[in-house]
């Protein structure tokens, strides 16, 4: 069952010269969470609240909060609308906020949760193929190909 | 890389990819698989054989696919870029409201 604990998709620790609270408001706060991702967003950060934002057009990601920790720990499931390798709330996103200094060491962890089509396949093609579902989802910012038609290269 | 995306942003593709991840398998055993008609499979291979995602081979008269593992590299760095972007440009923008919030300190 190797794939089954082979379940993290992405993650990252960055260091951020702001404080703990100010970087949690671009989590929680849709006009804030649009100036990082996305161009239509509704967040209502209690656990079961709605999480979607529109990250380009076309390209929906829904899913829900899970845990809202303010300012420490937001976590929120993470799917794309409309499609069915990365559907809606079927992996999740976690983000801890801790201080470091005058600013704050932010650690981002993206999990797949579909760890049972993982164990029933190759270990690891099913996480393989949800990740480049996010890209596929997300494409680059403001440049999504498929949706727009544009020639490919 | 644009190839390669609208490649994988059909399910069916993505199907196939999965089907043709260990097997070498020719297209009409591809189809079997699918209720789709053979042209149908056909156009999806041929849609990831150029986008770089399955390779080809002839065997007699029989031609066999393959899911390419290298070209996925490709798609992989750039979905890591996917998260990177947006947490730099997150970074950005905290920074600033953290520079507005103490105005003439910094």
């Amino acid at each position: 069952m190797d794939a089954v604990t082979d379940t993290a998709v992405y993650e990252r620790t960055i260091g951020i010269d702001a404080s703990p609270e100010t970087v949690w408001e671009f989590f929680v706060d849709p006009q804030k969470l649009m100036r990082w991702m996305g161009i239509d967003a509704e967040l209502d950060p209690r656990a079961g609240g709605i999480y979607r934002c529109n990250v380009i057009p076309g390209n929906t990601a829904r899913g829900e909060f899970v845990e809202v920790d303010k300012p420490h720990r937001v976590v929120f499931t993470w799917g794309w609308d409309g499609n069915d390798t990365l559907p809606p709330g079927s992996s999740t996103v976690e983000v801890e906020l801790t201080p470091e200094g005058d600013g704050t060491a932010l650690r981002f962890v993206h999990r797949d949760l579909t760890t049972e089509q993982a164990a029933s396949h190759a270990k690891g093609w099913d996480h393989y193929l949800a990740r480049l579902e996010i890209a596929a989802g997300g494409g680059s910012p403001g440049d999504d190909p498929w949706v727009t038609n544009a020639p490919s290269m | 890389m644009e190839a390669a995306l609208k490649a994988i942003a059909e399910p069916r593709r993505r199907a196939i990819l999965g089907l043709v991840r260990e097997d070498e398998l020719s297209a009409g055993e591809i189809a079997s698989h699918f209720d789709v008609t053979r042209p149908a499979v056909s156009q999806h291979l041929n849609v990831l054989k150029e986008a770089g995602l399955v390779s080809e081979r002839r065997n007699g008269t029989r031609r066999l696919y393959r899911a390419r593992p290298e070209g996925l590299v490709e798609l992989r760095d750039f979905l890591e870029g996917f998260w990177d972007v947006r947490l730099e440009a997150l970074k950005r923008e905290a920074e600033k409201e953290e520079r507005k919030k103490h105005g003439r300190s910094h």
